[in-house]
């Protein structure tokens, strides 16, 4: 087995300001272990930035496992990679990336950049719509609302993007900036 | 008539139904993945309540952070009350949050929007 260079990782986190990351399968238990953690560490700081990190955080890792489940995915092929993150200036960069079908792709990052591009008081109609909309019996609707409210909550547009993998999936990874 | 009480855990908020007050209370957190799941008993119970029982009905909430499933749940509680309070029910809500998270206040505000009957959005006392 090829030796990790863990001080290579180390000091690419230090340098990113990385203050949690997290890597493999995505447990609901360890969603929340992992958000007590994000809301030990960020105690410092005002209720409430840290209550729009945390809700980043819940609202991206509970996305990825109710895309997950709606493709009848195991919890254990369910897996993420989430990293939180503060520039110089202090502002929070919550990151997740996670497989989707190469099919799902482009849907999904047409739909973050449609809402990278609506201003604030166009999310808070758009995620009031969304909200009085039926509960579907699939999940999409759901994901939906998350990301509004996720888009609503950030301080820039949001950013995605799409790595096409060579197995009929792709890497999608969401930023959020708060 | 009868009560429902749930005990809170990190991710669901403790609940308690007391159909002899009229009240419902709801403390702490809520991000269940399944919020629809959790929260049915307790929208059974206010269905019942506003239909079999002709007390007021108070609502008073200690919610901190809720998940977006969660604001759906309670949007679904706020619609009932609506509707009982249209047809002349007496029903309030009471929102207390601690004066240093306004997002919580924000929260609140936003479902006030939607509600024409009593909705108080108040600083805890201590």
């Amino acid at each position: 087995m090829e030796l990790l260079d863990l001080y290579t990782l180390q000091q690419s986190y230090s340098h990113n300001g990385v203050m949690l990351c997290f890597n493999g399968p995505l447990t609901r238990s360890l969603i929340e272990e992992i958000g007590n953690a994000l809301r030990s560490y960020m105690r410092g700081e005002s209720p409430s930035t840290a209550l729009d990190v945390f809700g980043a955080y819940i609202e991206m890792t509970q996305n990825i496992r109710q895309y997950a489940a709606s493709k009848g995915w195991t919890d254990h092929r369910t897996t993420a990679t989430v990293v939180v993150a503060q520039d110089k200036e202090g502002r929070y960069a919550v990151s997740s990336g996670n497989l989707v079908e190469a099919a799902d792709g482009p849907r999904l990052v047409a739909r973050v950049s449609a809402l990278a591009e609506m201003d604030k008081s166009q999310l808070k109609s758009a995620y009031k719509e969304q909200l009085r909309m039926p509960r579907a019996e699939g999940a999409k609707t759901g994901a939906g609302l998350g990301l509004l409210n996720i888009a609503r909550k950030a301080s820039l547009p949001l950013t995605c993007s799409l790595r096409p993998l060579d197995n009929g999936k792709a890497f999608f990874t969401l930023i959020v900036i708060i | 008539m009868g009560d429902l009480r749930i005990d809170g855990t990190s991710s669901t908020p403790s609940i308690v139904c007391n159909s002899r007050m009229g009240l419902l209370e709801m403390r702490g957190d809520s991000y269940p993945e399944n919020s629809f799941e959790f929260f049915t008993p307790v929208l059974a119970w206010v269905e019942n309540f506003l239909c079999h029982c002709d007390q007021p009905l108070t609502v008073d909430l200690y919610l901190l952070y809720l998940n977006t499933s969660s604001v759906k749940a309670m949007m679904d509680i706020f619609d009932m009350l609506e509707e009982s309070h249209r047809r002349g029910r007496a029903v309030s809500v009471n929102w207390y949050y601690d004066k240093e998270n306004e997002r919580v206040a924000e929260l609140a505000a936003e479902f006030k929007e939607d509600c024409s009957f009593p909705f108080m959005i108040s600083q805890n006392a201590g």
